[in-house]
């Protein structure tokens, strides 16, 4: 029998998550179901409402997946944004590990770690489109600070060319999320407790071997976490570039999977069923992608554990 | 003190966010004016000294009980809206016209008028304005289901064109199967704008006329104006601030749209820009400069790498680009003054605005009166000829009076006077005229911004030494190949 006397206070949770849960199903669940309906219609031209599923006006139903992946321009979009993402996320974790290390080292102490942990995370509260923007000023040319300061003679034209536009969206992307990567690592090493790092301290390990073998071991988690948001964001791409140079510059060289999807369906020709496919593959893509590298970084001596419990179980219930 | 703190960078952050979202659009063409193309390598175009624009606006003329839903995309076709009722009272007596201005940037204005005519109803724009980069999605493509006819508005269409001598481009524009949809209140139609000093310099004169000897005006083809380039490069000085100042011209002169018959078609006139690109850049007859880069406003101060002959656009480009960024008010200072006009080598036209009426409207004899004012009135008292005079003044604040502007009317043009300080006080007029007689609308898609967009680009390309003339093109078909699906 229930216990009257015993507020319930799990139906409060409910309530006030309603709100999001309707606003999470009209403006995000809903959209999303429609892509993935839209990928199999015949649905394009600007105010056009009506769409037919491509069976019914005689194509394959896979037609607009088919379109897409065998198009030049989405696999050159799809290079370029692993290029693009490779490109600042290894300098991005090097530096970010570089900085973590320092500003957590108990034996040196750093001073004034706040105040650069503060500079470092600077770049990130600049909205992505004032970043771009201010490099394509300092890239300017025949006039620009880059090409004023370093050949004024001979001007270089950076933003017209395929690996210099490649680098700057790189490195602005870089920029910004070197400090916010070291936040979330810095904190996920605090978390870790001190005792351990005494233990190796007594054990006679040094500073380079205490990192690796003890902080790095310990952070996994949070790697993991930093390495799986920045993936999606970086396939997810698309603010930086598209207003640096934009789709078309250099043969487009700084196109990315969503500027791909963007073009689609809003520039030109009004292709939503064929952006709603590019859209729904680029989702599988990020899925597998994140299942791989959740599979690779799982705690193994835990899959291990739960492996030999399960085994004493089974072997538990043969005995009886 | 702590959640003081808290709050005011929480502020900060939200404040920084809110500049931010501003700056997104970072792209209106042509201050104030909103015509023109974007920049070639700039898939969202553009001007960026006008990044404070505020992203909608709305603005309420007249205090009659029928209302009127005007969408527009910069702030003209409002005031023109105020001047009217500030002339004629009993309009506003009758009428609240409630104007929604959207800034063209990224698309925001297209995307939001799409949804509001698809939608229909109350709110839906009983007129609305497009802009000479997407007009023809309007007046003919997938969007010109939605625009009345003229002659279903009651407009006594051929009798008023007839009398008001409108250009002939605006018209091929503005007709959706040979029935009138649209039509401008400007006239685009181009000049070459040329800088005295640098005539005299170089060919020992800056007589108009002789100087449209010299680079072959209205032959239809470069020949001579590159003669001339080479001439001027000899003596020190750029023909033109960057390659893509002549591509408007190439791009508005062809002969053949981008599509025809559901194919893609180069036509040689646009073809020929690869090679005038390469020419330009091999041969140093321009500074390279972007249009609507700092560089490009540079060279207008004449502060750019050499001094620069000329650049080519219509009245629009002298009066919200060029003068601004002039360095200078009046004679003597900057190059303000040094500059005339003259016929182009080869004619084109560059913007505008066309204003279209909802087929659907409950209002229309009210949208009838306003669109028939401002684009067939060639009275004294229309629209077109205060806008040729500078004279639009619907609030009585001499700030917001307009500059002296072609219009579509020739018959307004004729008897505006073009007298400009900026040119030296030459008149302006007739070289705007012959530039509007030059200009056709046969060769124009709705995709026109986009192809426009890669081949622009592969030109780039080619130009630099990327890739081969042969690259260059199969680049630019693969590119439209892919992105339109023809």
């Amino acid at each position: 029998m229930r216990n009257k006397k015993l507020v319930n206070y799990a139906k409060y949770g409910y309530i006030f998550s309603i709100p999001f849960i309707v606003t999470f199903c009209i403006f995000t669940l809903y959209p999303v179901i429609y892509t993935f309906v839209l990928g199999f219609t015949d649905l394009k031209g600007a105010g056009n409402t009506e769409w037919h599923w491509l069976p019914s006006v005689g194509k394959n139903l896979f037609t607009n997946f088919t379109d897409v992946l065998t198009s030049k321009t989405f696999m050159k979009a799809f290079k370029n944004t692993w290029i693009i993402w490779i490109l600042n996320f290894i300098p991005q974790m090097g530096f970010a590990l570089l900085f973590t290390a320092w500003f957590t080292d108990r034996r040196s102490k750093v001073k004034g770690t706040g105040l650069f942990k503060i500079l470092f995370y600077m770049p990130n509260i600049i909205t992505a489109a004032t970043m771009a923007i201010l490099f394509q000023k300092l890239f300017g040319y025949p006039i620009g600070a880059v090409n004023q300061l370093f050949n004024a003679d001979q001007p270089y034209n950076f933003l017209i060319n395929e690996w210099p536009i490649k680098l700057i969206v790189a490195f602005v992307q870089f920029f910004q999320w070197y400090g916010h990567t070291m936040v979330n690592l810095i904190a996920g090493v605090i978390g870790i407790s001190p005792e351990i790092f005494e233990a190796a301290e007594i054990d006679g390990a040094n500073r380079v071997q205490t990192f690796f073998k003890v902080t790095i071991p310990c952070i996994r988690q949070i790697m993991l976490f930093v390495l799986v948001t920045s993936l999606i964001g970086g396939l997810n791409m698309f603010d930086i570039p598209q207003l640096l140079v934009g789709p078309k510059a250099a043969n487009g060289a700084a196109l990315t999977t969503n500027m791909y999807i963007k073009n689609q369906a809003f520039d030109g020709s009004y292709l939503y069923n064929r952006a709603a496919a590019a859209s729904v593959i680029l989702f599988l893509i990020i899925v597998v992608l994140s299942a791989i590298v959740f599979y690779i970084l799982r705690d193994k001596d835990e899959a291990k554990l739960k492996k030999l419990r399960k085994q004493e179980l089974r072997a538990a219930r043969k005995g009886f | 003190m702590k959640k003081v703190i808290a709050s005011v960078l929480s502020l900060a952050m939200i404040a920084a966010l809110a500049t931010g979202c501003d700056k997104t659009g970072e792209t209106t063409v042509a201050p104030s004016n909103g015509n023109g193309d974007p920049a070639p390598t700039d898939d969202n175009g553009g001007d960026p000294t006008e990044a404070t624009e505020t992203e909608k606006q709305t603005m309420t003329f007249g205090t009659g009980s029928e209302k009127i839903n005007l969408w527009s995309f910069t702030d003209e076709i409002p005031k023109m809206v105020g001047q009217y009722v500030k002339q004629k009272p009993e309009f506003g007596e009758k009428y609240t016209v409630e104007c929604t201005i959207i800034a063209t940037d990224g698309g925001a204005y297209q995307t939001a008028l799409d949804n509001a005519l698809v939608a229909g109803g109350d709110t839906a724009p009983d007129m609305y304005a497009a802009e000479a980069a997407f007009i023809l999605k309007y007046s003919q493509g997938d969007m010109a289901k939605f625009a009345s006819t003229y002659k279903d508005l009651g407009i006594d269409v051929d009798a008023k064109i007839k009398e008001a001598d409108i250009a002939k481009y605006t018209i091929e524009v503005g007709s959706r199967n040979g029935d009138l949809v649209a039509l401008g209140y400007q006239a685009t139609g181009c000049a070459m704008i040329y800088n005295a000093e640098v005539a005299k310099a170089a060919f020992g004169t800056d007589d108009p006329a002789e100087i449209e000897k010299i680079v072959g005006a209205g032959s239809g083809n470069w020949d001579k104006f590159m003669e001339a380039a080479a001439t001027l490069k000899s003596k020190g000085f750029a023909a033109v601030s960057g390659a893509s100042d002549i591509w408007n011209p190439c791009e508005k002169s062809a002969d053949t749209a981008w599509i025809v018959n559901g194919q893609l078609n180069i036509d040689p006139k646009r073809e020929k820009y690869l090679d005038l690109a390469k020419t330009i850049k091999e041969n140093g007859y321009s500074n390279d400069a972007q249009s609507w880069s700092e560089a490009w406003y540079a060279d207008m101060k004449g502060e750019g790498a050499q001094k620069v002959f000329a650049f080519f656009g219509p009245a629009w480009l002298i009066n919200y680009v060029m003068i601004g960024n002039s360095g200078g008010n009046k004679a003597g200072e900057g190059t303000f003054g040094q500059w005339r006009v003259c016929a182009p080598p080869v004619g084109f036209f560059w913007g505008g605005t066309w204003v279209l009426a909802n087929k659907d409207t409950s209002k229309k004899e009210g949208v009838a009166e306003i669109i028939e004012w401002i684009t067939l009135d060639s009275s004294d008292t229309g629209l077109q000829y205060l806008w040729a005079n500078g004279s639009v003044d619907w609030d009585n604040d001499p700030n917001t009076a307009t500059a002296k502007d072609t219009v579509a009317s020739a018959t307004v043009m004729a008897k505006s006077d073009g007298k400009l300080d900026f040119c030296g006080g030459q008149n302006v007029f007739p070289a705007f005229i012959s530039g509007n007689a030059y200009a056709s609308a046969k060769a124009m898609t709705q995709y026109d911004e986009t192809i426009n967009g890669y081949f622009t680009d592969a030109a780039a390309q080619y130009a630099e030494g990327n890739v081969d003339r042969d690259g260059a093109i199969e680049q630019f078909k693969t590119n439209v190949q892919d992105n339109l699906s023809f």
